[in-house]
């Protein structure tokens, strides 16, 4: 890749506009769209950075080569927090229960409590990324912290952005499901990253390989609990075959575009990256890891649009051009992560000077 | 510590001394242990024959609560078998050095869990003797169980879980009974020599067991989650109120974790005493499992948190009124203590001092399987005490028969582990030579 | 002519392994018994294909083919609607199939294992090469004291 790298100024002016252009998509072009891209950045953003604080807080070494990368997520959060504030504010009457509010699902009350987690998240994440870039020994406390609020956030993003889309239909794991999902979009990055940089990483890191095949590792396994949190939630629906229930997976399965998907989310979510990586060959070959890290991460676009689909339109282009420009973002960000992120700049330099 | 001195030279011949001198002539006091454990394991039997002659009405249970306490034993059994498996499968794939201080005694645990646990159907059918309608046989009327319900899951889960555990639990001890071997004289050593199958500990010997070990380790990890994702399904299929949730797989696999582990650490903590093993099972170990538990403590307060959120959520009278009864209703007190126990004294762990003092850590473990076993109780009781209809509810009281398969099986539990603990290694010798 | 060597450390039994292989010694002629796994070793003498694997896929794909098979064969020998539920109802019955796919598998990788390992072993029951609590290196025949 070619070294394009913005300064804090610059990246910041980019965020503005980029957050402007969503703006005008979101609202011209359907509020679905912008949900479904919302719920699924977020789940990208926070859950890598939650992938490195679980690599801290356990001592372990999966993304040791990859962190900074990672951590450049850490400064999509506030342009997420926005966007959630500029667009979900006057769509909110996308939500059925806008119209007879109840005392948890109310304008103020959602809006604050979602942007005060939004904002407490992103404000945590900055923290613990600045102390794990200098492996401060008190990261591990921010690392706590943070995944407290990462588990809070994704909970409401499930319980508050796409569960009551259906109001009043409830599923007590999604929450669950929905940061255990990001937990894996963090990996599934972190395996994408892999394959992009495997050229460059080759050289410089000496256990490039061995993370590369833990990365492997950590996908398989993801895929494995991913789909048994899957399976565990579909079985109870489909088991007790209660009207007020099975509504949300019969609406789901039996009309045109969202059947697909779901079909197609579950074959990329789950069949591709268990079959494919359960050779050992397969986990250690960057490009299988990068095409089956991509496929997991379009699964996931896919299932966040088969949740808000049949509540709310979504036009397919608008959504195909605001992942773009969020994708757009993050890799600027990633490129550009040695200034905005000063302690990375820091770090090379020790690990070159180390080297040598 | 005896003689023999002579034998050690190295450190490794230390490592085996120490931990074979657990297998030594037994003392006045373990006997004694032995025998109370006896007697209490008899009870058990006798009194499941009561039951079985007399009937069920023996036990407390009653319309509309069907299920209670044997259920709430079965259960808790099955949870305590899960940290076995997750000690000695999870942790050896993410490679926890400190799982070869706990693995062994984990994996025994395991086994020993799961016989008890599966008692419990048994004698919660009555007529124990037609047991094996459950099970899949050609008949000549050609009837099956019926696949799609989920008793039978379980019986298939329990029992391939009994028998991965099982020789998850002998493959890991080849090698150190093959040690056994070496050391003991006479028939001791030559059983222990039949049992080792001959190991010798040759390349292709070690080459194949290193795969074949981390291939179970593979495939007891999703066994793990799925026995009792499938034991919470036994309630969560159904539409009772406060059974009927989707959350309710990892939730009980969180909360076996958790139950396990605490049981680990009461187990551990008063072995690693009594045969003087402290140099290798260390503080930090202790610390390091008092993070697990922790983890999964926070899981399970999570859940709480949902289920209960949820229920006023939603429009649906029937989860609010159940939730509510669960807290205010005739079994408050129960889901009072179940809190204090699994949510808020586990929070004591985020004190590294508190992590690292065994008394606390040995309470704290004896005080968590109280709240993990009121817990299914609360659950499986209240919920039928209290479902759609008022004309249908009831309480339900424990006979003193039930209170008696009860400790019962606390007896036969630990019957089994002391036994464990005087003939077999309890420490993985070949693996803390790998590590020094 | 046999030669027979006694380590204490993993360090000096390594370097006379390495040693042994760069003189040019047959490696089907040493015989090494170890107290512990060393992964190096497999890397000195030159790593086989590893064949447990199959055993282990083998008994998977079996234990889930018969699971579905049990299933699928006993519902359609009595088709009886139970509980509003399909004849065919696949998601118990994958539920079934994944738990036969574990137990299979795990049973096949042991069988696998003991076959190729060749366990129980003959000369390793009879009085003679036990197992050690230091490495060992033989070469040429083996005669044990």
């Amino acid at each position: 890749m070619t070294a394009v790298s913005l300064s804090r100024g610059k990246f910041f002016l980019l965020q503005l506009a980029v957050a402007a252009a969503l703006a005008l998509l979101g609202l011209t072009g359907g509020r679905g769209a912008l949900l479904v891209s919302l719920v699924f950045w977020t789940a990208l953003a926070q859950g890598s950075v939650a992938v490195v604080a679980v690599t801290d807080l356990t001592g372990a070494s999966w993304t040791g080569p990859l962190r900074s990368e990672l951590l450049a997520a850490v400064t999509m959060l506030p342009l997420l927090a926005a966007l959630f504030l500029l667009l979900l504010w006057p769509s909110l009457d996308l939500y059925s229960w806008a119209a007879a509010p109840t005392a948890w699902l109310n304008r103020p009350f959602f809006l604050t409590r979602n942007l005060a987690l939004l904002a407490a998240a992103a404000t945590a994440a900055c923290l613990f990324a600045c102390r794990s870039l200098r492996q401060d020994p008190a990261r591990v406390r921010f690392a706590v912290a943070y995944l407290f609020l990462f588990v809070a956030c994704q909970s409401l993003v499930a319980f508050d952005w796409v569960m009551s889309l259906a109001y009043p239909w409830v599923s007590s794991m999604l929450g669950a499901y929905f940061f255990v999902e990001a937990l894996y979009a963090g990996l599934a990055l972190a395996g994408m990253l892999a394959f992009l940089l495997d050229r460059q990483r080759r050289e410089a890191e000496a256990d490039w390989p061995a993370a590369r095949r833990d990365l492997g590792m950590l996908l398989f396994g993801f895929s494995i609990l991913w789909g048994g949190l899957f399976f565990a939630q579909f079985l109870l629906l489909w088991y007790g075959n209660i009207p007020e229930e099975v509504q949300f997976v019969v609406e789901r399965v039996s009309a045109s575009p969202s059947r697909e998907l779901c079909a197609f989310f579950l074959a990329a979510c789950f069949a591709v990256p268990f079959l494919i990586l359960l050779s050992a060959r397969a986990k250690r070959n960057a490009g299988i890891l990068g095409a089956v890290s991509l496929a997991v991460l379009l699964g996931m676009l896919a299932e966040k649009l088969v949740f808000v689909l049949p509540a709310v339109p979504v036009r397919f282009g608008v959504l195909l051009a605001e992942n773009a420009l969020l994708l757009a973002v993050w890799l600027l960000a990633v490129q550009s992560r040695e200034r905005l992120l000063p302690e990375v700049g820091g770090k090379a330099e020790d690990r070159k000077t180390g080297r040598q | 510590m005896r003689g023999e001195e002579q034998n050690i030279t190295t450190a490794t011949g230390r490592v085996e001394k120490d931990v074979l001198a657990a297998l030594g002539r037994p003392g006045l006091r373990y006997l004694a242990g032995v025998g109370l454990c006896a007697l209490l394991a008899l009870m058990l039997f006798i009194l499941w024959g009561g039951l079985a002659l007399r009937g069920l009405g023996l036990s407390g249970k009653n319309h509309p609560v069907g299920w209670a306490m044997l259920i709430t034993n079965f259960v808790f059994w099955v949870g305590i078998a899960h940290s076995g498996t997750l000690i000695s499968a999870v942790l050896y794939l993410f490679r926890a050095r400190f799982r070869t201080s706990f693995n062994r005694s984990a994996e025994a645990m395991t086994v020993f869990a799961l016989l008890v646990a599966s008692l419990f159907p048994l004698i919660h059918l009555g007529r124990v003797w037609v047991f094996y309608y459950l099970l899949p046989y050609p008949s000549e009327r050609l009837i099956w169980p019926n696949f799609r319900s989920p008793l039978v899951w379980d019986v298939f889960a329990v029992t391939t879980y009994l028998i991965v555990s099982l020789v998850f639990f002998y493959v890991g001890m080849i090698p150190d009974l093959a040690i056994a071997r070496r050391r003991l004289p006479g028939l001791r050593g030559r059983t222990y020599g039949l049992l080792s199958l001959g190991w010798q500990g040759t390349v292709l010997q070690w080459r194949h067991y290193g795969r074949l070990y981390l291939f179970l380790a593979a495939f007891a990890t999703p066994l793990v989650a799925s026995v009792h994702s499938i034991v919470s399904w036994d309630f969560a299929v159904s539409i009772v109120p406060g059974w009927h949730t989707t959350i309710f797989a990892p939730y009980f696999v969180a909360g076996a974790i958790f139950s396990g582990t605490a049981m680990v650490i009461t187990l551990t903590i008063p072995m690693r005493r009594w045969l003087r093993l402290e140099p290798y099972i260390t503080v930090d170990h202790f610390e390091a499992i008092a993070k697990i538990l922790l983890f999964t403590s926070l899981i399970i307060t999570y859940t709480y948190l949902v289920e209960h959120g949820l229920s006023l959520y939603g429009n649906s009278p029937f989860e609010r009124d159940q939730y509510l009864y669960r807290a205010l209703g005739d079994y408050r007190v129960l889901f009072a203590i179940m809190i204090v126990c699994n949510s808020l004294l586990p929070l004591t762990m985020f004190v590294r001092r508190l992590r690292r003092n065994l008394a606390w850590l040995f309470i704290l473990g004896i005080l968590v399987n109280i709240g993990m076993w009121l817990e299914r109780f609360v659950i499986i009781v209240a919920s039928l005490s209290h479902d759609y209809d008022p004309y249908a509810w009831g309480t339900y009281n424990f006979s003193l028969v039930e209170f008696g398969i009860t400790v019962g099986s606390f007896g036969l539990f630990f019957l089994f582990f002391l036994l464990f603990v005087r003939l077999l290694p309890v420490l993985s010798m070949t693996e803390i030579k790998e590590h020094q | 002519m046999t030669e027979r060597f006694v380590f204490e450390s993993r360090e000096e039994f390594l370097e006379r392994l390495r040693a042994l292989i760069d003189e040019g010694t047959d490696p089907q002629s040493i015989r090494i018994r170890m107290p512990y796994q060393v992964p190096e070793v497999m890397e000195i003498l030159g790593e086989r294909p590893d064949r447990l694997r199959f055993f282990a896929l083998f008994g998977a794909l079996t234990g889930f083919g018969s699971g579905l098979a049990l299933t699928i064969y006993s519902v359609l020998s009595w088709p009886l609607i139970v509980g509003g539920k399909p004849i065919i109802s696949l998601p118990p019955f994958l539920l079934i199939g994944y738990l036969l796919t574990i137990l299979c598998g795990s049973l096949g990788a042991f069988f696998g294992f003991l076959l190729l390992a060749r366990l129980p072993s003959g000369r390793g029951l009879a009085e003679g090469a036990q197992f050690p609590e230091r490495f060992v290196i033989v070469v040429g025949e083996e005669e044990e004291p």
